[in-house]
């Protein structure tokens, strides 16, 4: 929240600009009349009234569709190495586009792979990752993986290669693991820039043997922009675009496992959360754990946060989610699960 | 100023080589704005970022909904993308479109459930993503022109201006008693009066002016408002002389010229009040009604200065004094249920040169009636006795 409303100041305001024209004194009784017809709710416009963008986004213009991202996972071109070891090769590239974050509103974004949040890198504990990084914008850029791995591996300025400027490429390498619910991010300073303008994307991890199977896996990363640039964002989302899911409910059926990998990335705002309605999840912190470690309808995640989300829904109908931050959700991080018989 | 004032020229016929002559210049200039229009001239004068300016004009709240009228205040076209009302996002509609051309107005229209007496902040982002903000500091239903509110903003131009406007007057069969020396005291007072009302109206007008969008120059209309008058008002009284009005025939139209002064100056006053009543951005209280009321009873004064040792009619009188005080009640309404800035400077300015002229005129016939006898004391007490009334009464309702 960045609006401060000047009540104080307008009433002094007030005051001063009724110089010479102080006249004004004499509708005391004449106000009150005014009001008299005024309810203290002032009535609703015949439908309920919500929070929500304006017109729809250019998905396609975008480059990518939030319904799309929640079930896009990168699984990289998989080889064997002659240890054994499963491979798996990915390549990302940053660069600079332009983005509808909001419908009408371009934000001139900072993208690996042109998509905000970028693609969803998908695992296995023990495979060898190599991310063939090519930074294609007109800044120099890194990927910071969240997990193990070596110090020239880091992706930060001042370790191995540093900043990997425009036009250069190199190769993090490592082994996957712990196994868990991850991310990378873009680590050039100044950070909260580079983070902000999109250079971002989750990292899953799986168990070896996996998690138990489920009917639906969706990923979401908890996100905002700040199109003004006066460090405090102006609309906020799960996966880039405000209300989205609001407006294209996810849609999933009676007794069907549902699970949600939710990362934070929110920067700017100390915390974020996320509220599912009519129903309680297991929550398994960092997914680093097969055992949950509590059954909530509410979770809070810091910055580079995150967590597995495992629900079903007893009851068809329209169910919302949102981050529980009420300002964050009216401000676009609010979707609706649609479940049906 | 007057035509007659003006030495007639020979008149000569236009030559063709004058023609040319005169016609060359604007040739070039229509040149020069070509190669602009096509290739800048060789200057790069893309900005990384558009420059773009929206003006709140006025908001209207009904129950259960807001709406803004806004002015594109920029060099070019904007095109509005979403509205956040107190951080959230809201849906909204635009009339007549979406694209706001240069200096054309829109409304934007938001379904919201508001809360009588709190408050919003409003802020639209265009299609560049730079926002507008706006805030509505006490929210209640604006008046709508309906009896009652109109019946309301009536009385408002009464109490401002018709009754202290009268008030005044009815000081005019004890004053005619007074001596010359009086007379010109009074005089006196009443260019320190007007003086200091023509300083309060420019006032006004100069911080109506920073609400007008820029590219309607507030301080320019401001000056042409206030010159024009000025100079026309100027004129009038010369041609007046020239025709050879009788000089109780020009005392009273000086008179008529002050009320006038005086009603633009209550026009004014009507105008703000009436907007700040629409927006709820008025204190109320007894006491600012009476200090409102004597600081006004001296501007029936001022209108009557210069016809007391005359014999105006109960009639002239009246009129003198609506043509003093009723322009509060339209400025009232106006500002009311139109407000608009770009109006309320015009004829704040058009106040501020016709109460200045006023003083102009009234110096000159002090300077007439001291001719033989002169009083510089008085004139100079009577002027800032004038002054010193109104900033003491101002005291009051301030």
């Amino acid at each position: 929240m960045k609006t401060t409303l000047s009540r104080r100041q307008f009433i002094k305001a007030g005051a001063l600009t009724l110089l010479g024209t102080a006249g004004a004194a004499t509708l005391g009784g004449l106000t009150q009349k005014a009001h008299a017809g005024a309810t203290h709710q002032e009535g609703h416009g015949g439908h309920d009234a919500m929070p929500s963008t304006v017109g729809e986004v250019d998905h396609a213009r975008n480059g990518f569709n939030p319904s799309d991202i929640l079930t896009d996972f990168d699984y990289g071109e998989v080889s064997t190495l002659e240890s054994g070891q499963t491979l798996r090769e990915y390549r990302i590239v940053a660069v600079n586009k332009n983005i509808e974050v909001a419908p009408g509103i371009e934000y001139p974004a900072w993208t690996y792979n042109g998509r905000i949040p970028g693609p969803t890198i998908r695992c296995t504990e023990g495979d060898r990752i190599r991310v063939h990084f090519t930074n294609g914008s007109s800044h120099p850029h890194t990927i910071h993986f969240h997990g193990f791995h070596s110090a020239e591996m880091d992706g930060v300025p001042g370790a191995g290669p540093g900043l990997i400027q425009p036009g250069d490429s190199f190769t993090y390498e490592f082994d996957a693991e712990p196994f868990g619910l991850h991310l990378y991010h873009c680590h050039a300073f100044p950070l909260a820039r580079h983070i902000a303008k999109g250079l971002y994307g989750a990292f899953i991890i799986d168990p070896q043997g996996g998690r138990p199977a489920v009917d639906h896996e969706f990923v979401m990363v908890m996100n905002g922009f700040d199109v003004d640039f006066d460090d405090a964002n102006d609309f906020y989302a799960a996966n880039t675009i405000p209300f989205h899911y609001q407006m294209h409910p996810i849609q999933i059926k009676v007794g069907e496992k549902v699970r949600i990998y939710l990362v934070n990335i929110l920067e700017y705002d100390l915390i974020n959360s996320f509220h599912l309605h009519a129903n309680f999840f297991q929550y398994y912190p960092t997914g680093t754990s097969l055992a949950p470690n509590e059954f909530t309808d509410t979770i809070m995640q810091t910055q580079a946060q995150r967590g597995i989300l495992e629900f079903s829904y007893k009851f068809p109908g329209l169910y919302m989610f949102h981050a529980h931050n009420t300002e964050f959700a009216e401000l676009g991080w609010s979707g609706n699960i649609l479940v049906s018989e | 100023m007057t035509d007659q004032s003006i030495p007639q020229k020979k008149t000569r016929s236009v030559t063709p080589v004058t023609a040319v002559l005169l016609i060359l210049p604007l040739i070039l200039l229509g040149g020069v704005i070509a190669i602009f229009l096509n290739n800048n001239g060789g200057l790069r004068l893309s900005s990384p970022a558009p420059v773009e300016a929206l003006t709140f004009e006025r908001s209207v709240l009904k129950p259960g909904s807001i709406e803004l009228i806004v002015r594109n205040a920029s060099p070019q076209d904007v095109t509005l993308a979403q509205a956040i009302v107190n951080d959230a996002v809201w849906p909204m509609s635009i009339t007549p479109d979406a694209t706001i051309p240069r200096l054309s107005r829109a409304t934007v229209h938001l379904e919201y459930p508001w809360v009588h007496g709190e408050a919003y902040g409003i802020t639209l982002f265009t299609t560049s993503a730079i926002p507008f903000a706006t805030e509505i500091p006490v929210a209640f239903t604006t008046p709508y022109p309906d009896q009652q509110t109109f019946l309301s903003f009536t009385l408002i131009g009464v109490y401002v201006g018709i009754i202290p406007v009268y008030l005044g007057i009815l000081w005019f069969p004890a004053l005619r008693q007074l001596g010359r020396r009086w007379m010109v005291f009074l005089l006196a007072l009443t260019a320190g009066l007007l003086v200091f009302l023509g300083l309060d109206t420019l006032a006004e007008a100069l911080e109506q002016a920073s609400l007008v969008p820029g590219p309607l120059q507030g301080i320019g209309l401001v000056g042409i408002g206030a010159v024009a008058t000025f100079f026309l008002l100027d004129a009038i009284s010369r041609r007046q002389t020239s025709i050879g009005k009788s000089e109780s025939a020009q005392r009273l139209s000086l008179a008529y010229m002050i009320a006038t002064g005086i009603g633009l100056h209550n026009f004014g006053e009507g105008l703000a009040i009436g907007a700040a009543y629409s927006v709820g951005e008025i204190s109320l209280g007894a006491f600012l009604v009476v200090g409102f009321i004597i600081q006004n009873i001296t501007e029936g004064l001022a209108i009557i200065a210069p016809v007391l040792r005359d014999r105006p009619t109960i009639r002239q009188l009246a009129l003198l004094g609506l043509v003093g005080g009723a322009p509060a009640i339209l400025g009232a309404w106006i500002g009311g249920f139109a407000p608009s800035p770009t109006l309320a400077v015009l004829f704040l300015a058009i106040g501020t040169g016709a109460i200045l002229e006023v003083v102009y005129e009234i110096a000159k016939l002090i300077q007439k009636d001291t001719a033989r006898q002169p009083m510089p004391m008085t004139v100079f007490s009577g002027i800032l006795a004038g002054m010193l009334m109104l900033w003491v009464t101002g005291l009051l309702i301030k």
